[in-house]
């Protein structure tokens, strides 16, 4: 095969046996690779109904037949199991140099089962696989953790290591919990970190030297170098991701009424300048700094400091009511080493906020992440993440969350395609699974009015499926702002040797999505999850957001399931399932 | 004034001068520039679909405003232009293609007098290189060819940026007109 090893390693961490897998070739031309590979390895090792932290959730890490090959933004993977923050199934998602590390020592992914006796980590040498104790690293947070591996684990001629690891919070089972690669590259959501804790797994560390062989090489730099041409045309990418990074978002979104303020009570924060790209520009020397391969660089750091993405500066700025840059980095930083997703981090904080009807003191937000990480004091109400706090202290309606996951820095009733997004995303509010910001914010492909539902349902599926298609290349999002399914089917088609056309690529997308869908109902979600907080039926406190019209929402999602091709309860049909190939 | 960008720009779509969501307008403001979104399209623009970008630096609203904006800003610097339109108008774009020549020399009177010569440039779409060459162009020209991509003018205001858009293409469609009879073959 090219592109793909045709193989991966599956760890039993309860008996310390480690196996080398083979997978039948149709099984990767069916979901490719990252999260689609992921998602089918989930359904079929996975019960319903096992306890997420529990010893007998599985948990992959995967790359995709994209990753590790020069082609542009691909360093990436993904890691998937069942989250304890939603009970959904869940994809994170990666760049940095870990993936391809993975690519490098020659396996496609990793299975992790069962729970280890006592803290290890799994290294990767090449061929040479083994569990190490991890009892020099249980209690350190993820900074220190990297440090010492790295130290521990130099490069070695071509072999460079990655590493993936947890911090305390994910020893302490915080359902937010992240994994953390390389310092400032994060598996963000759904908790992916506690599952790694329960599992008594501190890192992951990989290194290999193997090139992935390619089945065209002529073909390959041809596209790619198409699609470094298209992403120098685009300005989201060539300007404002490459000058600002994700920071660049936040005037912008301000600009447009869509900033989460105040936890979501408004729409518009007066001080936006202060947590902004621009002042981040205006006052910062930053070093820029990019994921393996990626010509975007769109991360930076100022002096040890990692600049903090957009959903970062809105959620524990704006929505918290804080103006204060500095704090903001510094929240970020400390969540970053305790291993803690930032979006959910400041929506709990901001709920919490409402809930005690006044704003939190900077100081005090620093030491409740603090308190959270170490799963202590006050901390440990809010480790559960905003959903199960709010119920806890009697007002559900203060957690802004779709199946319990945090919605992140955009607020719904601008964007009606988001909204629809958010209310129909297999992991819960998430704004990468559609990322309708494109066309409803950047006009990419094509402006879209973002005012209106009318035509979002049919639209929205294609987008999921997109989008779906790149998380399993795997391919960084950011680059649908300058190419689409054509530009990555004929480079996927030069690395693999086997002819996929967009069609197909979407058709693999809406394979994988169809299968999350059906782990979830499996678990138990229903049409009745596929909504959004009461509050966004209703005008922002600020009077500059029209609360969503409730019959259209729900008529265009009776559309979106028609479109789907699903029953009107949310259900696959037998008749889709089979034109999918999903038995 | 985005109500005389819309109107220009359902003029321009209206006479076969810009399709689908291609081309661009700006209009000066001061230190700023006023100009369409990128994916947007010219006989469709509402208040949403134009965005204020600064002249002298580059902030979020790039990231929303049309590919072009560093060719318009940079025109803005370095010329006295207040208004500025881009098409792909099919005339122009067939003649720059033909042509291996540095300026096109119209053929009718009416053309000749008003533009004289159009030059042609070269650079990539949204390119700085094209942003210094249309600039030099149009520091002492009403209008420039940029070869295989369409047609930059430049006026005081919207509509004399939106004449010389017209009589550039006005005058390479005769020009073409008068060449494929002569030649036959549609070489210039
Ligand atoms: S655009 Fe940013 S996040 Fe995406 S791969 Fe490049 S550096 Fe990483």
């Amino acid at each position: 095969m090219f592109g793909w090893w045709g193989k991966g390693l599956e760890v039993d961490l309860g008996s310390g046996e480690i196996v080398v897998k083979r997978l039948p070739r149709e099984i990767y031309e069916m979901y490719l690779g990252g999260r689609g590979l992921g998602v089918k390895l989930l359904w079929d090792h996975l019960q319903a109904g096992i306890d997420p932290l529990s010893p007998q959730n599985v948990m992959i890490f995967a790359a995709g037949p994209l990753t590790g090959t020069r082609a542009p933004a691909a360093g990436r993977h993904a890691v998937v199991t069942k989250s304890p923050l939603t009970g959904t199934i869940f994809d994170g998602n990666a760049g940095g140099y870990w993936g391809t590390a993975l690519k490098k020592a020659g396996y496609d992914y990793i299975l992790f089962k069962g729970r280890a006796p006592s803290p290890v980590f799994l290294l990767i040498r090449g061929d040479r696989v083994s569990l190490e104790s991890a009892a020099f690293l249980w209690g350190k947070n993820t900074d220190q953790t990297i440090r010492l591996l790295k130290d521990k684990f130099p490069a070695e001629g071509k072999r460079r290591y990655g590493i993936a690891c947890i911090g305390r919070a994910g020893e302490n089972g915080v359902a937010f919990a992240c994994i953390m690669n390389d310092r400032g590259n994060t598996c963000g959501r759904g908790g992916l970190g506690a599952v790694m804790g329960s599992k008594n797994l501190k890192a992951v560390v990989v290194g290999g030297e193997e090139t992935v062989p390619l089945a065209d090489d002529e073909a390959f730099e041809e596209y790619r170098r198409d699609i470094l041409r298209l992403l120098v045309a685009s300005p989201v990418s060539s300007k404002g991701l490459s000058s600002f990074g994700t920071s660049v978002l936040v005037n912008l979104i301000n600009y447009m009424k869509l900033l989460p303020t105040d936890n979501f009570r408004r729409v518009y924060f007066e001080e936006a300048y202060e947590v902004s790209g621009e002042k981040i520009r205006d006052n910062y020397e930053r070093k820029k700094r990019a994921c393996f391969g990626c010509p975007i660089a769109c991360k930076s750091r100022a002096g040890e400091m990692e600049i903090p993405e957009y959903e970062t500066l809105a959620l524990l700025g704006p929505a918290c009511n804080n103006s204060s840059l500095e704090s903001i980095m510094e929240m970020n930083h400390l969540c970053n080493d305790y291993g803690l997703d930032t979006i959910t981090t400041g929506a709990t904080l901001s709920c919490y906020a409402e809930i005690l009807g006044r704003d939190l003191l900077q100081e005090e937000m620093l030491e409740l992440i603090r308190e959270v990480g170490e799963h202590e004091g006050a901390g440990a109400q809010l480790s559960r993440g905003s959903a199960l706090l709010a119920a806890k202290m009697g007002q559900p309606g203060a957690a802004m969350q779709v199946k319990k996951l945090e919605l992140p820095g955009y607020d719904p009733r601008g964007a009606l395609g988001m909204a629809l997004g958010y209310a129909t995303s297999n992991r819960g509010g998430c704004h990468l699974r559609a990322y309708m910001i494109g066309p409803e914010i950047f006009g990419k492909p094509k402006l879209l009015n973002r005012l209106t539902f009318v035509g979002k349902s049919g639209l929205l599926p294609v987008f999921q499926n997109f989008f779906t298609t790149m998380d399993s290349l795997v391919v960084c999002k950011f680059v649908s702002f300058s190419a689409g399914e054509e530009e990555l089917a004929a480079i996927l088609s030069s690395v693999t040797g086997v002819h996929f056309s967009a069609q197909d690529l979407l058709r693999i997308g809406e394979r994988i999505w169809n299968l999350e869908r059906l782990f979830n109902l499996r678990e138990g979600f229903s049409v009745s999850d596929d909504t959004l907080p009461e509050r966004f039926f209703h005008n922002s406190d600020d009077g500059y957001a029209k609360g969503l019209n409730r019959d259209e929402f729900m008529r265009a999602l009776r559309e979106y399931y028609f479109y789907r091709g699903w029953t009107e309860e949310g259900v696959p049909t037998g008749e889709k399932l089979t034109q999918l190939g999903i038995n | 004034m985005w109500r005389e960008i819309n109107r220009f720009g359902r003029k321009l779509v209206e006479y076969g001068l810009a399709h689908s969501h291609f081309g661009n307008i700006s209009v000066r403001t001061g230190d700023g520039l006023l100009i369409t979104r990128s994916g947007s399209m010219l006989d469709e623009i509402d208040e949403n679909m134009v965005v204020h970008c600064r002249l002298y630096q580059e902030d979020c609203f790039d990231t929303i405003a049309s590919s072009e904006t560093i060719v318009h800003r940079r025109i803005y610097q370095q010329t006295s232009a207040l208004a500025i339109i881009h098409v792909h108008s099919p005339y122009a774009v067939a003649l720059s293609l033909l042509s291996e020549e540095e300026y096109l020399v119209p053929r009718d009177t009416e053309s000749k007098y008003f533009l004289h010569r159009i030059p042609l440039v070269t650079g990539g779409v949204g390119s700085a290189e094209l942003a210094a060459n249309l600039a030099g162009a149009l520091s002492q020209h009403k209008a420039a060819i940029v070869r295989g991509h369409g047609t930059f003018a430049a006026g005081k205001i919207l509509e004399e940026a939106y004449v010389n858009t017209c009589s550039v293409e006005h005058a390479c469609k005769v020009h073409y007109l008068c060449t494929n009879k002569t030649t036959g073959d549609g070489t210039l």
